[in-house]
C-alpha cells in the first residue's frame, strides 16, 4: 500500500537525519575543541564525547516522539473505542497532530472505528441497517476532521460534526445528496474520486486512495485546497461503503499560489514590452514594406517571428508553473479539428517560411468533432512545430497529418526530416527539463515544451508518443478524444456562452452570429 | 475576416490603459479603422468617462492607477447595469481563480495583450456586436 511506503520513507528520513546530525555535531565539536581551542587531546576527546552523548540523547528523544506518534495515535484510537477500558481516553486521537504517516494512520484509525461500529452493532442485536448507521454516527462524529460517509449511490449518508461545519449546510440539506453535487472537486489528473469509485465498485473489496492538491468549492462558493483520502469497504455492515476524509491544506498550498503569483508578475513584466514590440513591428511591416528593399522586409519578418516565439515561451513558463500547482484548468468544448489545426498552422507558416521550411498539411476531411481546450491545444501544436523547425537543420519540410486512429481517437503527427535522435533518449523526452545532451548547445530550448504537451494532452484524455531515427528526423504524435466520447463530467467544464481562443475569450452573445 | 474595415462606422471606443506605448498603438490602429477613440490613462478618470455611457466598446486594462480594472468593472455593473458598451478586459496579468470567475461573470470579453497585435485587436472588435 502506498501509505505504508510513504511512512517507511518518512521514518527512514528521520533516522538518516538523526545520524547525519550526530555526525555533523561530532565533527563540529572536534574541530572547535581540538583545532580552535587547542585543548589537550585527552580533555578534548572526553569533552567531545560528553557533548555528543548529550546531543544524541536529546535528538533521540525528539525523533522517537515523532516516529512513535503514529503508533501512539492508533493505540489511543483502539483504547478510545474499547468498551469499559479503564485508561480509555474520552476523546478520539487528533489525527491532524500526527507529523509522519498521517495518511496511513487515518486510514487505520477509520478501520478501527469501522470495526468498532460493526461490533457494537452486533451487541445491539438489531441488524437493521439504520441501527448500525446510528452507531457509526456516534463514532464518526467525534473525529476532528471533515469526514463524509457515502453509500453505494454516492449519496452522503453521514458526516462528522466538523464535516457538517466545513460544508456549512444543515445536515438535513446535506444527507441524501450526492457528495459531488454539494461540493465541487477538481482533481490534478483524470484519476478522480468518481473514477476511483467506479473502479472500486467494479472489482474491489477494499481499497484506499489519497489525492493531493484537490481544489474544493464549497456550497458558499468559497474555495479550499485539500488532500483527500478515501476508503472503500464493500462489506461494511453499516452500509457505509465509502469514507472520504478531507485534510484542509488551503493555507499551505496558498503559499505555493503566491509563488505562482510571482511567476504571474514576472510574466506580466515580460509581456508588456512584448506587446509593444509586436505592435511596432506590425506597424513597420505594414507601412514600411513598400519603401524598403527585400532584405529589410526579410529582417522585419524575422523580428516578427522572434517576438511570436518569445510569446510562446513566456506562456510555457506560466503553464508549467500552473501544472506544478494543479492550476492548469481545461475547458473542453466541441471543436472542428481540421479548422482548429489549420488555424494554428496558418500562424506557424510564417515562422517556418522564415527558416526556409514549408509545412505540408495532410489533414483528413472526415474527422468527427473533438473535445478540446482551444488555448492549450494551440500551445501543443505551436510547441511541436517550433521544435520541428528547431531540429530541422537543413531539411525543407515538415509534414503535419491528422486522422482517426484505430482506437477511435483523433491522432495528429508532426514529422520533421532533421537531426533525429537515438532511441536511448526518446524514452525520457517528455520529462520536465529533459534535453538530449547531444543537441544541447546545438539548438536552443528549455525542455519545458514537451513536458507541457504531455500534461495538456493527458488532461484531454489523449496520449503522446515519439518515433525518431538519428540523422533521419523525428515524428511526434498526440491524440485527442472525439467530443461524443467525453463524459458529461468533462463537458461540464465550461459555460456554453464563452468562446475561447488562443488570445482570450469573448461571450457568445457579444459576437455576430454568422 | 477583413481586419481593416470597420463594419459599423462611427463606433466609439473608450480605452482605459496607462502604458503609453500600448495605448499609442491601439489608438492609432483603431482610428485608422474608423473608430472614434477616447483614452483614459487613469482608473478613476476612466470610470467617470465610462459612466457617461457614450461608448460602444470599453477596453479596460486591469493594472491601472487609482482604481483597478476589476474595481471599475464591478462598480460599472453596479452603478450602471444597463450600460450599452461591451466591456472587454485587456491585460497581460494572469488572474487568480477568484478574479477570473468574477471577470467571466461581468465582462463581455478578455484579451491577453501580448497574444494579439493592434490589427488583430481591430479584427476582434469588428466582430463584436
Amino acid at each position: 500500500m502506498d501509505h505504508s511506503k510513504k511512512l517507511k520513507t518518512q521514518v527512514y528520513g528521520q533516522i538518516a537525519f538523526g545520524l547525519l546530525a550526530v555526525g555533523a555535531v561530532s565533527v563540529g565539536l572536534w574541530y572547535i575543541l581540538f583545532e580552535q581551542m587547542d585543548l589537550d587531546s585527552i580533555v578534548a576527546l572526553i569533552l567531545a564525547f560528553a557533548g555528543i552523548i548529550g546531543f544524541a540523547l536529546v535528538l533521540g528523544e525528539l525523533l522517537t516522539r515523532v516516529v512513535l506518534e503514529p503508533i501512539q495515535t492508533l493505540t489511543n484510537a483502539i483504547l478510545h473505542v474499547a468498551p469499559n477500558h479503564e485508561n480509555a481516553p474520552s476523546s478520539p486521537p487528533n489525527l491532524d497532530a500526527v507529523r509522519i504517516g498521517r495518511e496511513l494512520v487515518s486510514s487505520m484509525a477509520l478501520q478501527i472505528y469501522q470495526m468498532a461500529s460493526h461490533e457494537s452493532a452486533k451487541e445491539v442485536e438489531t441488524d437493521s441497517r439504520r441501527e448500525s448507521i446510528i452507531q457509526a454516527v456516534n463514532v464518526v462524529n467525534h473525529l476532528p476532521l471533515p469526514l463524509f460517509v457515502l453509500n453505494s449511490e454516492r449519496q452522503i449518508t453521514n458526516a462528522s460534526e466538523s464535516g457538517i461545519a466545513y460544508v456549512g449546510l444543515e445536515s438535513g440539506k446535506l444527507f441524501g445528496q450526492p457528495l459531488e453535487d454539494t461540493i465541487r472537486l477538481e482533481f490534478p489528473s483524470e484519476k478522480t474520486l468518481s473514477s476511483w469509485i467506479d473502479e472500486c465498485q467494479k472489482n474491489k473489496v477494499t481499497s484506499t486512495r489519497l489525492w493531493e492538491r484537490v481544489r474544493v468549492t464549497l456550497p458558499d462558493q468559497s474555495m479550499k485546497q485539500c488532500d483527500i483520502s478515501a476508503h472503500y469497504n464493500r462489506d461494511n455492515p453499516s452500509g457505509a461503503e465509502f469514507i472520504i476524509t478531507f485534510f484542509d491544506r488551503t493555507e499551505r498550498y496558498s503559499q505555493d499560489d503566491e509563488s505562482l503569483g510571482f511567476v504571474a508578475l514576472a510574466v506580466h513584466e515580460l509581456r508588456t514590452p512584448l506587446t509593444m514590440l509586436r505592435g511596432y513591428i506590425e506597424v513597420l511591416e505594414d507601412e514600411l514594406a513598400d519603401s524598403v528593399d527585400e532584405e529589410m522586409r526579410d529582417f522585419m519578418h524575422k523580428m516578427n517571428v522572434a517576438a511570436a516565439q518569445l510569446t510562446i515561451f513566456v506562456n510555457n513558463i506560466l503553464n508549467v508553473a500552473r501544472i506544478e500547482q494543479n492550476q492548469l484548468m481545461m475547458n473542453l468544448t466541441e471543436a472542428d479539428w481540421s479548422k482548429t489545426i489549420n488555424s494554428v498552422l496558418d500562424d506557424m507558416d510564417v515562422r517556418a517560411k522564415i527558416n526556409g521550411i514549408t509545412i505540408e498539411r495532410n489533414i483528413d476531411k472526415d474527422i468527427p468533432t473533438v473535445g478540446i481546450d482551444n488555448i492549450s491545444i494551440y500551445e501543443v501544436v505551436a510547441n511541436l512545430i517550433d521544435n520541428a523547425i528547431k531540429y530541422s537543420k537543413g531539411s525543407e519540410k515538415i509534414i503535419v497529418s491528422s486522422r482517426v486512429g484505430d482506437n477511435g481517437l483523433i491522432e495528429t503527427t508532426v514529422q520533421d526530416f532533421g537531426i533525429g535522435m537515438p532511441t536511448s533518449v526518446t524514452t525520457n523526452l517528455f520529462e520536465k527539463f529533459y534535453r538530449n545532451h547531444r543537441t544541447r548547445g546545438k539548438a536552443a530550448g528549455t525542455g519545458l515544451g514537451l513536458y507541457l504537451i504531455k500534461s495538456i494532452i493527458s488532461a484531454h484524455g489523449g496520449q503522446v508518443w515519439v518515433n525518431s531515427k538519428e540523422g533521419e528526423g523525428s515524428t511526434f504524435g498526440f491524440s485527442v478524444v472525439p467530443y461524443s466520447q467525453l463524459t458529461d463530467e468533462q463537458k461540464q467544464g465550461d459555460g456554453k456562452d464563452i468562446i475561447r481562443q488562443s488570445h482570450g475569450w469573448v461571450k457568445n452573445h457579444s459576437m455576430y452570429r454568422r | 475576416m477583413d481586419e481593416s474595415v470597420n463594419p459599423q462606422p462611427n463606433r466609439k471606443v473608450l480605452i482605459i490603459e496607462d502604458e503609453y506605448f500600448i495605448s499609442e498603438l491601439y489608438v492609432r490602429a483603431l482610428e485608422k479603422a474608423g473608430y472614434e477613440v477616447v483614452l483614459a490613462i487613469d482608473g478613476k478618470d476612466g470610470f467617470d468617462k465610462a459612466l457617461s455611457d457614450a461608448f460602444d466598446i470599453i477596453l479596460l486594462d486591469i493594472m491601472v492607477p487609482t482604481m483597478t480594472g476589476t474595481e471599475i468593472l464591478e462598480r460599472l455593473r453596479e452603478r450602471s447595469p444597463a450600460i450599452k458598451a461591451k466591456i472587454i478586459i485587456i491585460t497581460n496579468l494572469e488572474q487568480g481563480e477568484e478574479n477570473k470567475q468574477k471577470i467571466e461573470q461581468q465582462a463581455d470579453g478578455y484579451i491577453i495583450k501580448a497574444e494579439i497585435t493592434p490589427k488583430q485587436l481591430v479584427g476582434f472588435l469588428n466582430n463584436i456586436k
